[in-house]
């Protein structure tokens, strides 16, 4: 495995732990190094237990990684709540004014104490209580090898609006940080990262999307708050006037989806974003839509459930909501983004394709990718996207249902003339007229009823020729075959290299496109695997009984959390042994 | 006079309406096409969203851009065609139980949103298409499929609501009488900010309680009295006299002209942006404003 560290910070809603990890996280970025982060929190405004772990390589990082190198933390409370979670040579950072590590019981034996007066020594610069932060920045820093320079151009650039003052304490608690761990003589740690002046992005997953689905010309977003797709609207809303777009905030789910149906139809590439509990009432509007054929993209962030379940744990459970979402037998769309810089190409992806086919594009995030935060360095933002299937003049045989060998039907837009026409949510003929009421069940309207189901599905035979195989990596003839889908592709891909290292010959076939279903690859896949283990964020299997229900195929082995916190590397190896040890 | 540019049936689909003959919903099929006409809307820049009922099946039988939606979804879909495209004229159109049961809750936030769309609600005081059960305006008592009883829960007054929840037009309509409602609608249009019709529509099949005479016998005419349509207090007065009895005030009750619209205060269009219009994707300055936070 190449050289990484892992960084926790450990603190209460109160400790600004959400700010820290973005600066220290903007500190890695700034010199060169990739770096993946995490926050596990409760759903309080403070208090509570909180982490935010971040991992940092010169080399691709896969994820947050389980151990710590250094741990800091932040109150006394969460120092002991932190107890079970400490790894052997850890480096622990605390100040001894408030924490004593011996009275909680922490195995002095196996970690290394790095205590440090945090807040006297930010209180000789600021009474800003949060500038005991930067004191630690100073010291990690040191022990880090990081260049003073870069993160104090970083502070400077957080900082600088807030007016030279504020950068001139920040810069002295940071000194005072390294000066502290100079003189106490603090070890630097052993493993060495290469560095420079770097340039890339930090980024959410949710605000990549954001950026994706920008790029793929979004001009109408609409939401409800919800935990973890609230971000997507935060993030619109703050440059609205700067894009010209409208980001609207609704009386409820149902209103969201709606407008942006209404949008859509107006020719205003349209998106709406929520999690469960806000898709299961979208769930009207997604079939609606779908019979109308005005494009629509849904944003499903999965948090755990059932109902209100753990509005700040992850999970994949909603997987069969997705695909079951709605009445009647209609073609949709539905993909799973891989990893944070996935989720910006899937945000314009999904309206190109949403608008091409004139169809539902349900993007099923989780709570992990949303709020989960990367250094990305290739987000093509100056993408030029096209109009798909829209006319600006109309013929007077102008159908607007028209049965056509791919499905897709030609479109006008209100305000262009001639154009008009019927939209339904009711079956209709080529011209958009009800064949639901009086018409219904006449020997006339039976053959159309039928011709205008299979126009619907044929689309999603079009898309299926599109978009690309499923991720297939490693050896093919190798001893295991390890399946998953949605975000745990890296963390999976970094289980795969693990178990290469230990002489185990793994390959992985990932699952980002669940509608349509690439079941022949995948079958073939399947069937050619010696033993097949499938990883899952839930508890009954959804991806696996999915597979078998496309392709009949049986996966023997799972492995499934659903607590609400990550699948790691380990708990993934350590299966994979299990079984190729009985075998 | 002039010739006009449109005539009422250059708004007519060639689908046949299909009510019950006699039912109200005609007249106001005749009252909408005639207002277009006499306002001269190009029908390629009208929109209509209605929900699911019998009145919600009026955009078939429009030569305009119809759309129906599902139950009780016609403003808020209708509200983002506007908001996408302010160039156009939006009209939402359903039944008592569509708009005021199923869909009640964007009715109220329509009302204080003051999007400018036109929300038209042929109330009939039952739920005609699921053949006669109680709706929201049903009276204490009325005997209905799931009411055989009587009905036991109060009323909703509509027009009250609205007026309380902030539309800046709000009126009344009455199926009878066709040039009535015809002006009506034109003043709905033309007000700037959501404009709000409650019409009494007799369903001819399954109310046997609210008929064209029930209705004939009480309605007057608001624009014969000394109301003033801009007096806050005694629009509503004027809405909360006892309702469905025996004076019922049909005309404008309330509109007011100096409150801004959802679209004026909207930082995107009152710049005079157009979404559905807009160029696709990021211009380089919009990628440097929008990717700073992330460097
Ligand atoms: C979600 C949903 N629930 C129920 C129905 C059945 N439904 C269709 S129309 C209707 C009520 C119609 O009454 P109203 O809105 O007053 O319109 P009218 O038919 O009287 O014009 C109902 C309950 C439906 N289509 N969708
Ligand atoms: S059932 Fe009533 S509301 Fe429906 S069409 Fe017939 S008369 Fe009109």
């Amino acid at each position: 495995m190449n050289q990484d560290i892992s960084v926790r910070f450990v603190g209460s809603a109160g400790d600004g732990l959400v700010s820290l990890g973005w600066l220290f996280a903007k500190i890695i970025k700034k010199h060169n190094l990739n770096l993946v982060g995490f926050r596990s929190y409760q759903s309080v405004i403070r208090g509570g237990y909180n982490e935010y772990q971040l991992r940092f390589s010169d080399e691709k990082v896969y994820s947050v990684g389980e151990e710590a190198d250094i741990i800091v933390l932040l109150n006394k409370q969460v120092a002991s709540l932190h107890l079970p979670r400490v790894n052997e040579n850890a480096k622990i950072v605390y100040d001894q004014d408030y924490v004593d590590l011996d009275e909680l019981g922490y195995p002095s034996d196996i970690i290394e104490k790095l205590p440090i007066p945090m807040k006297e020594l930010a209180k000789q610069v600021s009474k800003l209580s949060v500038i005991k932060n930067i004191v630690v920045f100073g010291a990690l820093g040191h022990i880090l090898g990081l260049d003073t320079e870069l993160i104090k151009e970083v502070l400077e650039e957080q900082f600088g609006y807030k007016g030279k003052e504020l950068v001139e304490v920040n810069f002295k608690a940071l000194d005072l940080g390294i000066e502290f761990a100079k003189n106490n003589n603090w070890e630097k740690v052993s493993k060495k990262l290469k560095f420079e002046k770097g340039k890339q992005m930090v980024i959410t997953g949710n605000e990549a999307l954001a950026l994706g689905l920008l790029t793929g010309g979004l001009k109408y977003y609409s939401g409800y708050p919800m935990t973890p797709a609230t971000s997507i609207i935060h993030f619109l809303t703050r440059y609205l006037p700067k894009l010209g777009i409208i980001v609207k905030q609704t009386e409820d789910e149902i209103a969201a989806a709606g407008m942006a149906v209404g949008a859509s139809y107006c020719g205003a590439r349209a998106a709406t974003g929520t999690s469960g509990g806000g898709f299961a009432l979208m769930t009207e509007i997604v079939g609606m839509a779908s019979i109308q054929e005005v494009p629509l993209v849904i944003i499903n962030s999965m948090r755990a459930g059932p109902s209100t379940g753990m509005a700040t744990k992850t999970e994949q459970a909603d997987l069969f909501q997705a695909y079951g979402a709605s009445q009647g037998d209609f073609p949709k769309i539905i993909i799973a983004p891989n990893d944070i810089e996935d989720a910006f190409n899937v945000g314009i992806e999904s309206l190109e394709l949403a608008e091409k086919y004139q169809m539902v594009v349900i993007v099923l995030m989780d709570l992990y990718l949303s709020e989960g935060i990367a250094t990305v360095r290739k987000l093509n933002l100056k993408y030029k996207t096209k109009r798909y299937g829209i006319l600006d003049k109309v013929d007077d045989d102008y159908l607007r249902y028209k049965i056509t060998e791919s499905g897709i039907s030609p479109r006008t837009l209100p305000g262009t003339p001639k154009g008009m026409h019927f939209t339904g949510s009711s079956e209709r003929n080529e011209k958009g007229f009800s064949i639901a009421s009086t018409l219904a069940g006449l020997p006339e309207t039976l053959p159309i009823r039928n011709a205008m189901v299979e126009k619907r599905a044929r689309k999603l035979k079009q898309v299926a020729k599109e978009i690309p195989e499923p991720i297939f990596e490693g050896d093919k003839d190798a001893d295991i075959t390890l399946v998953s889908w949605g975000s745990t592709l890296n963390i999976v891909r970094e289980a795969r290299i693990n178990l290469e290292e230990e002489g185990i010959k793994a390959n992985h076939l990932h699952i980002k496109y669940i509608l349509p279903f690439q079941k022949e690859k995948v079958k073939e896949i399947l069937e050619n695997a010696k033993e097949v283990l499938i990883i899952e964020q839930n508890f009954s299997g959804q991806m696996q009984r999915y597979i078998c229900m496309q392709t009949a195929f049986d996966i023997k082995h799972h492995l499934r959390r659903y607590d609400g916190e990550l699948i790691v590397p380990s708990q993934i190896v350590e299966k994979v042994k299990e079984i190729v040890k009985n075998d | 006079m002039t010739e006009r540019k449109y005539k009422a049936d250059d708004y007519k689909s060639d689908f046949r309406p299909t009510w019950c003959p006699g039912c109200g919903n005609f007249a106001q099929w005749r009252a909408i096409r005639a207002a277009l006409a006499e306002l001269e809307i190009p029908p390629e820049n009208v929109v209509l969203a209605s929900g699911i009922g019998c009145s919600s099946h009026m955009p078939n039988f429009l030569n305009v851009y119809g759309m129906q939606t599902v139950h009780g979804r016609g403003i808020p879909v209708a509200t983002g065609v506007r908001l996408a495209n302010p160039k156009l004229t939006v009209l939402v159109y359903g039944g008592d139980g569509d708009i005021y049961g199923i869909g009640g809750n964007h009715f109220l936030h329509a009302c204080r949103r003051n999007v400018d769309i036109i929300t038209i609600v042929s109330n009939n005081f039952i739920y005609g298409l699921t053949t006669g059960q109680a709706s929201p305006t049903s009276p204490v008592g009325t005997l209905t499929k799931t009411t055989p009883r009587g009905s036991i829960e109060n009323p909703l007054n509509p027009v009250s609501l609205a007026i309380s929840a902030g539309a800046t037009f709000v009126a009344r309509g009455f199926s009878g009488d066709a040039k009535h409602l015809q002006y009506i609608f034109k003043e709905a249009i033309q007000h700037r900010g959501f404009a709000f019709v409650d019409v009494f529509s007799p369903c001819i099949t399954f109310n046997k309680n609210q008929t064209f005479d029930f209705f004939r016998a009480r309605i007057y005419k608001i624009e014969e009295t000394e109301h003033d349509k801009e007096d806050f207090h005694a629009a509503l007065d004027l809405a909360n006299q006892r309702f469905v009895r025996d004076h019922l005030p049909i005309g404008i009750f309330y509109q007011i002209e100096n409150k801004t619209t959802y679209e004026e205060r909207d930082f995107a269009l009152n710049q005079g942006y157009i979404p559905a219009h807009e160029e696709l994707g990021l211009s380089d300055e919009q990628i440097e404003i929008i990717t700073k936070e992330f460097y």
